[in-house]
């Protein structure tokens, strides 16, 4: 019995370990084993990564856009004026709602192609588009976050910052919103992993990215094989990224809640 | 004929506010954007009972306590959770279609249609997303609970049948119709592989006509409005279920 408890740790760790590297494992272990194919993936990993980096570039500018408009909506969505509350709701409603793919086509067809900038042409890439497809959602994700953290912070520290002649927005900036900062740190990582997935989306616009490149790459060899391995590289790119974030989420999950 | 007005009408009010919806008058391509509508309300329909009962099942072999049962189904869910969905589609499709079509002897002989494909992995990701809400509620069954029925003679199966999965299903229903939502939303991948539904009729539209815009309003709401019955019906489910003497 205590063997079995005891033991039962440690072969799960080892199945996770073995787990999170198994689609590398397999990709190499292939390419290895078949040294025509290997040739082929070897040739074709530097255009792929290409790819990622887009994935990651677009990823990081939304989340980033995503955040700074999203957590001035969740305080907007609870000022005292209707006039300046109603409209944010309805944002955060109507785009908490969307399908990343409708936005991300929303912004790559409504907008131009190439702006006008005092008589300047300056060209618009299909980037920057997805970039601001993915930070609607994301700011509607995070204005929830924020207003969820800050209607968890006790009424009575808003009294007593009162108390001690804070006005609101100090009280709010110096006394609500660190504490906010640990409570929404989970949920915004959830975010972030949702978007970083989100950004393969890109490629249905015609977007470089990995899942674009993997699918240039497999038109280009025109090999089974060829296409297997490249959708498994894609794969486990985005699962090497991913995973590690959520098992630090549900760790932090888990010990924010024991506190 | 009144139905026929009734379009002329909104065409032309809404053709004064600047949004273009003169292809509702047309046949064809109104034809066709209606035919997105079902399809997407025919994918979700279909789409939620296969996820819970496969959410279900996955979440029985999580708890099962047997390694062979939990490793696979553990290894599937930490897969789909952490890659896109966009991604597993196109591999499925691309690829397992392809070896599918290779077995029976050429592509004719395949009876799995790219519609079958959304299905499967849509529904296999929400599967998973479902069993971990519903063994985080399994978990949550109180051991006593387990004990007692144990003691009353309940076999295994009968405990999780008539004592876990009823209370777990409550506790875990809030987040299982968040993953509804996201459910809801994620039926537009279908757009990837040719599936007819909402997001790839309306490209054929708009590609004729130049009306973005007017056709992004209407799909928005259409997501919202079906977002929004879809926490109603989960919230009148949480109510009609909630167990006397809990929470609120």
């Amino acid at each position: 019995m205590t063997t079995a408890t005891l033991s039962q740790p440690t072969s799960h760790r080892v199945l996770r370990n073995i787990g999170f590297l198994a689609l590398p494992l397999i990709v190499i272990v292939w390419s290895l084993a078949d040294p025509t194919l290997g040739r082929e993936v070897l040739e074709w990993i530097p255009y792929l990564a290409s790819g990622f980096m887009m994935n990651i570039v677009i990823a990081v500018l939304a989340m980033l856009l995503g955040t700074l408009v999203g957590a001035l909506f969740g305080i907007l969505q609870l000022v005292p004026y209707r006039l300046v509350r109603l409209p944010v709701v309805a944002y955060v409603q109507l785009f908490r709602n969307a399908p990343h793919l409708v936005l991300i086509f929303a912004t790559t067809y409504i907008f131009p192609f190439e702006i006008v900038v005092f008589g300047h042409y300056l060209p618009f890439p299909d980037w920057i588009k997805a970039v601001i497809g993915l930070a609607i959602p994301a700011s509607a994700y995070v204005a929830e976050i924020t207003r969820g953290a800050i209607l968890s912070i006790p009424t009575t520290q808003w009294e007593a910052a009162k108390g001690l002649g804070f006005s609101r927005g100090q009280a709010l900036r110096w006394i609500i919103l660190p504490q906010c900062l640990r409570r929404s740190l989970p949920p915004w990582m959830n975010v972030a992993a949702s978007i970083t997935m989100g950004t393969a989306l890109a490629s249905l616009v015609g977007v470089h990215e990995l899942l674009h490149a993997a699918t240039d790459a497999s038109t280009a060899v025109r090999r089974l094989d060829f296409t297997i391995i490249a959708y498994l590289v894609v794969m486990a790119a985005f699962f090497l990224l991913c995973y590690p974030i959520s098992r630090l989420t549900r760790r932090l999950e888990a010990r924010f809640n024991a506190a | 004929m009144q139905d026929m007005s009734l379009t002329d009408l909104f065409v032309s009010l809404t053709n004064r506010i600047g949004l273009n919806y003169e292809f509702l008058a047309t046949g064809y391509e109104a034809q066709i954007w209606r035919d997105g509508f079902i399809t997407t309300l025919y994918l979700i329909a279909l789409l939620i009972p296969v996820s819970l009962i496969a959410g279900l099942l996955f979440a029985a072999c999580l708890t099962s306590g047997k390694i062979w049962l939990s490793a696979p189904v553990r290894g599937f869910i930490e897969l789909t959770r952490n890659t896109p969905t966009l991604v597993q589609l196109m591999f499925s499709f691309l690829v397992l279609n392809t070896v599918v079509s290779n077995m029976l002897g050429g592509a004719q002989n395949n009876p799995l249609s790219p519609f079958f494909w959304v299905v499967a992995v849509v529904g296999l990701h929400i599967a998973a997303l479902h069993a971990e809400a519903i063994r985080a509620g399994i978990e949550a069954v109180p051991a006593s609970t387990v004990e007692a029925a144990r003691g009353i003679g309940f076999s295994q199966l009968q405990i999780l049948r008539y004592v876990e999965v009823p209370l777990a299903f409550r506790s875990s229903l809030p987040a299982i119709v968040n993953n509804l939502i996201n459910l809801v939303k994620l039926t537009t991948v279908g757009n990837a592989i040719a599936v007819s539904e909402i997001t790839y009729a309306s490209i054929m539209v708009w590609t004729q006509r130049d009306n973005v815009v007017s056709l992004m309003i209407v799909i928005l709401l259409f997501f919202s409005a079906i977002n929004i019955i879809v926490a109603r019906i989960g919230l009148w489910v949480e109510r009609r279920l909630a167990v006397p003497g809990y929470g609120l």
